[in-house]
């Protein structure tokens, strides 16, 4: 197929010198400039549409906007805070917890920027559906380098607030490095959210390994405006009896394209991947997750839930692939949907790849609507239509929610799921 | 046994059906452009709209790149060193009528038929002997030789007959059907078979009509580096049924060959098509040398109200196969279903599934697929369950369950959801697993070897796809099945 290559604008906006080390940022680059944004024709794009990127015309931050706080609170205990402002890293805090080194990326030696760069499954840098990966690499001079020391706890959740918008028609392409030294644990929260009303794009990565016996827990809570684009790939490499539990929540957004790597290389490894996607509008709200059981002995468990309304568009895509000799693996995934209007769409594609034969592993996908049984007993309790469609749909999202580990979080959570189903208003087939 | 002489048992199985019979063969010398479609269609002696359809597909695959998304390898093939043609010398004899006796017969075809083991009755039935109940249209290389039943057939209005017979006699028909569920550039292989297919068989059922007896035709690839390019079409008016049973085995080659076939269904108002094939063609040596490419385009289209269309599969054979038997569930009411079984061993690659677009109301459809990988195989299903906009109340239940047997071998499942209606529901499930040392500790407890133990557990695997399948296919299924996992477990 004939590539057309990146809009100049885009080309025009790769700088002589990126965070990347020399080689790897020039070998991006070159490879990028050619191959171009993905397209519908390249097989992990089919569903999902980069025309608002690919025309969108959009400019490296200006720079101001230091002064911005996020508008939502989360109810979070004493968090050590990771501000990025379109995407330009506002500093480290003063009050770190110990165990916890944090480094702007910038000031990271060659090693650590190397390996923010390097991470595992690699995605290759000819391959048409990683060219966002390619760009960041070629892009990013932003980032910040989270260190946690081997048998450090840390109680504090990291939270990096992404508030993007600042400026208009602005793009960024940070990079994030999360290392956990051997039976260390933290959690790491993404807090997305627009500040302006402007359309803004961003291409971030995050690059974590996780040591031995080590536990990541890793929430994306996406509350971003109607405008904003988002294009976010995280990677995780798990070694020997390692955990990696991944929340993905997704309400808001214009198109938001989250995909996870997960690479089990270590035996008695385990990953969770937990998620709701809730769009809405004109949203485009898409997942695709790869886990690679490269160890045998390693497990996963995956729960995707989408609520798809008006003219929403909900998107999953899972892929487990066992390799060869992975034996003993028990891998498992559900992908349950529920499409609210006609308007409204869900694709779903759940992969198995097995090349080992003493697996378990099952996938199941549904789509529907809500159970008409379960409603007509409501109603013959007296709950109006209105209010026992929220009550199924908000416990249909709740049970993605109860899986959430901080406590405060859920509850607001949960608050947050209500408030938007108290917008909604009645489809036309009001009798369904 | 141990593993290694387990596995070494499996690959020296020798291929069955490995044998060449020596007919002389009218060949057309390798390579395609106009001149060769022109060729093929005037040694037919096609009127001009084939000619014409012919070449507007020729010249869409021309602007057609082959398609590399599926999850098989294989050298590339050299389109310009195929030969697309060739018949049986003995073609205007047999071509004539239906023989009254075997005499009449090659008998070197006989003799093929003999090695293939076909049941005594359906070579009867080959030679017109009364009483025989099916009907077979003989596909050799790629000229149908003799068509029986024709007049039992033509007393119920049925038109059963070889794709050749049905441009001249019919080509009203296939002139309004051709083309209309698979069109010329649907695909690359869909559009190279459009531009050069030889023949194939003709199905028309007329309102109201119930198929008297089960239809079949034996396919065989016969002539060493010829391409086979198969055209089906079957018609069922309103209110008709039909059965169509296909099967094939091929001789045993070093070269590849490649048989990219187009099968089409029309189903109209409350009329029900079953298709069922076994699928038996040489794999390959133990290197995976040799061994056919299938890379076949079959779809179905409901288009009345009403109307079923279900596909029935057992894939023992092939080096390679890419295949997606489809419906498009465009009647209202209208049924789809698919039950396959897919066997890989050695070094098979089977890159196999369906798809559902349902566009009607009410619209069902119903996938089983069993995939069972062994030796070196790699065995994928991809399916595509696409529920339109117009689609309100649509239904599709998924099931698809690989087992694996052996630790080299692979199983894939890629399928494709799709839903733009929220009255749609939809279910997949899939399961990956090898056979439980439970399941075989039960039954080696109750006296049964390891093989037969083995052969008991596949086949309750596959029992919902064999229980769709006409009696005497479920049989030969069962006995395929077996042969082809044969020293696969000690």
């Amino acid at each position: 197929m004939k590539r057309t290559g990146l809009p100049d604008w885009l080309s025009d906006a790769l700088p002589e010198q990126a965070a990347a080390p020399n080689e790897i940022a020039q070998a991006a680059r070159s490879q990028v400039e050619s191959i171009g944004l993905p397209g519908l024709r390249d097989e992990e794009w089919r569903w999902t549409n980069l025309r608002a990127i690919q025309r969108g015309r959009f400019n490296a931050p200006s720079g101001v906007g230091a002064d911005i706080e996020p508008g939502t609170r989360l109810p979070l205990d004493n968090p050590v805070r990771l501000r990025f402002v379109d995407g330009v890293f506002q500093g480290v805090p003063d009050d770190v917890p110990e165990g916890v080194t944090l480094t702007a990326l910038a000031d990271a030696d060659e090693t650590t920027r190397a390996a923010a760069f390097s991470p595992k499954p690699a995605p290759s840098v000819d391959n048409p559906n990683d060219a966002l990966v390619t760009l960041n690499t070629a892009m990013a001079r932003e980032g910040v380098v989270v260190d946690v020391a081997a048998n450090t706890v840390v109680e504090r959740p990291i939270v990096i607030e992404w508030l993007d918008g600042a400026t208009e028609s602005v793009m960024s392409h940070p990079r994030v490095l999360v290392r956990l030294g051997q039976s260390a644990a933290a959690t790491l929260l993404e807090h997305i959210e627009t500040v302006g009303e402007q359309p803004a794009w961003r291409n971030s990565v995050i690059v974590s390994t996780i040591a031995a016996n080590a536990a990541l827990t890793h929430i994306a809570l996406g509350l971003d405006g109607e405008s904003r684009l988002t294009t976010a790939r995280t990677f995780a490499e798990l070694d020997r009896d390692a955990r990696y539990h991944s929340y993905n929540i997704q309400l808001g957004g214009r198109m938001i394209r989250r995909e996870y790597d997960i690479h089990v290389g270590g035996s008695g490894a385990h990953t969770d991947l937990i998620g709701l996607m809730m769009p809405r509008g004109k949203q485009l709200l898409d997942t695709h997750t790869r886990i690679t059981h490269a160890a045998a002995d390693t497990t996963s468990n995956e729960h995707y839930r989408t609520i798809a309304d008006d003219a929403g568009r909900g998107v999953f895509k899972g892929r487990i692939l066992i390799e060869e000799d992975a034996q003993r693996i028990e891998a498992y995934q559900s992908s349950n949907n529920l499409l609210l209007s006609d308007n409204a769409e869900i694709d779903a594609k759940p992969e198995l790849e097995i090349y080992a034969d003493d697996v378990s592993c099952s996938h199941g996908a549904t789509i529907g609507r809500l159970d008409q049984e379960a409603l007509f007993y409501l109603r013959t309790r007296g709950v109006p239509l209105a209010e026992a469609r929220g009550l199924l749909i908000a416990g249909f999202a709740q049970e993605v929610i109860d899986e959430l580990p901080l406590t405060d979080l859920r509850d607001w959570l949960t608050g947050q799921v209500e408030q938007r189903l108290g917008e909604r208003s009645l489809p036309a087939d009001s009798d369904a | 046994m141990t593993e290694t002489q387990e596995l070494e048992q499996l690959v020296k199985r020798e291929y069955k059906y490995g044998f060449t019979t020596d007919i002389e063969q009218e060949i057309i010398p390798p390579g395609l452009d106009e001149d060769v479609i022109r060729m093929i269609s005037a040694k037919k002696n096609e009127p001009e709209f084939m000619l014409e359809w012919r070449l507007s597909a020729f010249r869409q695959w021309q602007k057609m790149a082959e398609p590399e998304w599926a999850h098989v390898h294989y050298p590339k093939i050299d389109y310009q060193a195929l030969s697309y043609y060739a018949a049986p010398k003995t073609q205007e004899e047999l071509d004539a009528e239906a023989p009254e006796s075997l005499d009449e017969v090659d008998p070197k075809l006989l003799e093929t038929y003999e090695k293939l083991g076909i049941p005594l009755h359906e070579r009867a039935a080959l030679a017109g002997v009364k009483g025989a109940n099916v009907a077979v249209d003989a596909v050799f290389d790629s000229v149908s030789v003799t068509t029986t039943f024709k007049e039992k057939l033509a007393e119920a209005g049925v038109i059963f007959c070889s794709f050749s017979e049905a441009v001249e006699n019919h080509p009203e028909l296939v002139q309004k059907y051709l083309g209309t569920v698979v069109p010329q550039g649907d695909n690359f292989f869909a559009a190279l078979n459009s531009a050069v297919f030889s023949d194939g068989s003709f199905v028309y059922v007329p309102k109201g009509v119930t198929c008297p007896m089960e239809l079949s035709t034996y396919f065989r690839i016969n002539a060493k580096n010829t391409g086979q390019f198969e055209r089906t079409l079957i018609i069922a008016e309103e209110g008709a049924s039909v059965s169509y049973l296909e099967g094939c085995t091929a001789p045993q080659r070093d070269e590849n060959q490649l048989h990219a076939a187009v099968v089409e269904l029309v189903a109209l108002d409350d009329a029900e098509i079953k298709y069922s094939t076994v699928q038996n063609w040489y794999p390959g040596d133990e290197e995976g040398r040799g061994g056919i490419y299938n890379f076949v385009t079959k779809r179905g289209e409901c288009r009345g109200d009403r109307s079923k269309i279900t596909w029935t599969q057992v894939e023992a054979g092939s080096a390679i196969t890419w295949k997606y038997p489809s419906c498009v569930l465009k009647g209202d009411d209208s049924v789809g279903e698919f039950y396959s079984v897919a066997v890989g061993n050695n070094f098979q690659q089977i890159d196999s599934g369906t798809k559902m677009v349902h566009l009607g109301s009410r619209t069902r459809s119903t996938i089983v697929s069993k995939g069972i990988s062994a030796g070196r195989a790699e065995n994928a299903y991809r399916g595509l369950v696409h529920i339109g906009k117009t689609a309100r109340d649509a239904r599709n239940f998924t099931q698809c369950d690989s087992l694996l047997i052996g630790d080299r071998c692979g199983a894939h499942t890629f399928p494709y959801i799709e839903a733009k209606n929220s009255t749609a529901q939809v279910e997949h499930e899939a399961t990956t697993s090898k056979v439980s040392d439970d399941q075989m500790f039960y039954l080696r407890s109750r006296g049964l070897s390891e093989e037969d133990a083995m052969n008991m557990v596949v086949n309750g695997f596959c029992k919902e796809v064999f229980n769709e399948l006409p009696m005497e296919f479920a049989v030969e299924a069962q006995a395929l099945l077996a042969v082809s996992l044969e020293g696969s477990v000690g």
